[in-house]
């Protein structure tokens, strides 16, 4: 398969915005095109979660591309849940490694700040199977049901608090984060229950931002190494394990056949912890630590900054953000900044990168690979 | 009687799943009908505290293990001093499904249903000491209930 290469990257402040959505994916878009020094891209791809209930409008391909001078770019929209971000990335990936494209932009975002909480809430959780919808199930209370089965797997509350003091340390480094503010473990346990047993510092806010990657078949500083899907079922009680997920399990097996190594080369990891125990799950499934390791790795620094496999130098969906659509190409931006030299204030050196992002309660899950060229 | 849940079994992988779906979530494959016990196990539960439009706040659900794998969703009254593991009793009502710790009330009936039919009348009575205890908590109305 012929290489695709990241020539650019670039991304909005996440946070509550006033921009328009297609103001914040035109300010990605552009900024990833100044990095790789192209004016127009072969091809667009654009993701986006919920446009249609967040903002009420559809065919939002044409939508964003017209608005950011781009009508006459052939375009298409995709859309995985809360991982749309990650599968647009593979979308475009498939086009240059297909040889259908040689120039392809990937642009996400989200913006939903406008709205209230529980309406939020409600649009999100219309990724969850009806039935358990109609239970009252929403992203936070599935998430609560998992964190809870968790317990009987060794990892309690300590641990996954520890992962939002974590995300939080780190995102006081990162001027794109929505929240760069350090929280204490204290601060963590004692904030307000959301779903039993996750409390508010548990759970990712709710953000507007976007995100964009140019990709290439010209060869870059850093190349895709391997991508890969895993899917699982929407409904949560058909999964046979709650403590994994199979569609992380899944990609990740995918994206490190593809690249031919595993885990041991990756230096650090962008994981999707929208709720702090999904970091330490994804941890596990990815296979960056043995099972049943993770708790203990969390707690004795190994995933910090300065341990030696940091995870979410970005701050993490906890505390960058998750614009949705933008997240899954966040993550990727992020590798790509930190593979590149740009992540100042938060630099890390590492040549192998892995991104990882969950669709819906992990029902459509994508890891990718990024690799940094001698 | 214990309540019965209506569910569906794949007859190539024999999973079985609730309520009854018309295809195996994992095989194109069309499911046949199976009735199971309102009884099992709970694999998980959580409160919410902020609950979705149409519910009220703190919302109670469990994941309850059914006979034969069937994994169900269901509302509690409660869960303070609910432990993962633990046998409910899972009743219907207004088509609504509800756990309820088992007593040793709800004890006896399951010991009555394995011994045969001579449970009956005691499970009659248990039944409706259930359903007078849910009486006074009917959900709020939701548009989204099926």
């Amino acid at each position: 398969m012929p290489g695709v290469w990241v020539a650019g990257a670039g991304m909005t402040k996440i946070g509550k915005r006033g921009e328009s959505l297609p103001d914040l994916m035109a300010e990605a878009a552009h900024a990833a095109l100044a990095a790789a020094a192209l004016e127009a891209p072969d091809f667009i791809v654009v993701a986006t979660m919920n446009p249609e209930e967040f903002l009420g409008d559809g065919n939002f391909a044409s939508r964003v591309t017209t608005h950011m001078g781009f009508a006459e770019v052939p375009a298409l929209r995709v859309e995985t849940a809360t991982s749309s971000g990650a599968a647009a990335f593979y979308t475009g990936f498939a086009q240059v490694a297909a040889g259908l494209h040689r120039r392809v932009l990937v642009v996400g975002g989200e913006k939903m700040t406008h709205l209230a909480t529980p309406r939020v809430s409600e649009l999100i959780g219309r990724s969850i199977d009806p039935y358990e919808r109609s239970y009252g199930a929403t992203m936070p209370a599935l998430a609560g049901l998992i964190a809870r089965a968790l317990g009987a797997h060794g990892i309690g509350s300590r641990e996954y608090s520890q992962v939002s003091v974590k995300n939080h340390a780190n995102a006081t480094q990162n001027p794109y984060a929505h929240h760069q503010q350090a929280v204490t473990l204290a601060q963590v346990m004692e904030s307000r229950i959301v779903a039993d047993p996750l409390r508010l510092l548990h759970c990712c806010p709710i953000s507007d931002g976007a995100a964009a990657v140019v990709l290439t078949a010209a060869p870059t500083p850093v190349r895709i190494a391997g991508i890969g899907q895993g899917t699982d079922t929407l409904a949560v009680r058909h999964r046979h394990s709650l403590t994994s997920f199979r569609a992380t399990q899944e990609a990740a097996k995918a994206a490190y056949a593809m690249a031919g190594f595993g885990p041991e080369r990756v230096d650090f990891a962008e994981l999707h912890d929208a709720f702090t125990p999904f970091e330490l799950i994804a941890l596990e499934d990815t296979g960056l630590v043995p099972p049943g390791k993770a708790g203990r790795a969390t707690l004795d620094g190994d995933t910090a900054m300065d341990g030696r496999l940091p995870i979410n130098p970005s701050g993490g969906l906890k505390a960058r953000g998750h614009p949705l659509a933008a997240t899954g190409i966040a993550q990727i931006v992020e590798c790509v900044w930190q593979l590149t030299g740009g992540a100042s204030g938060r630099q890390l050196d590492g040549r192998v990168a892995l991104a990882h992002s969950i669709g819906g309660l992990a029902t459509n899950n994508w890891v990718a690979l990024l690799e940094k060229q001698r | 009687m214990i309540e019965t849940i209506a569910a569906s079994r794949c007859p190539r992988c024999e999973a079985v799943v609730a309520p009854p779906a018309p295809f195996c979530p994992r095989h194109p494959v069309a499911m046949t009908p199976v009735a199971l016990p309102g009884v099992g196990d709970v694999v998980t539960f959580t409160t919410l505290h902020s609950a979705p439009e149409g519910f009220r706040s703190p919302l109670h659900i469990a994941l309850v293990e059914l006979e034969e794998g069937a994994r169900f969703v269901c509302h509690g009254a409660e869960t303070k001093g609910l432990k993962v593991g633990a046998t409910v009793a899972i009743e219907a009502i207004d088509n609504v499904y509800y756990f309820s710790h088992l007593g040793t009330l709800d004890r006896a009936r399951i010991f009555w249903r394995r011994t045969g039919r001579a449970g009956d009348r005691v499970n009659a009575i248990a039944r409706s000491l259930a359903k007078r205890v849910w009486k006074g908590r009917t959900r709020a109305d939701s548009a989204s209930n099926s």
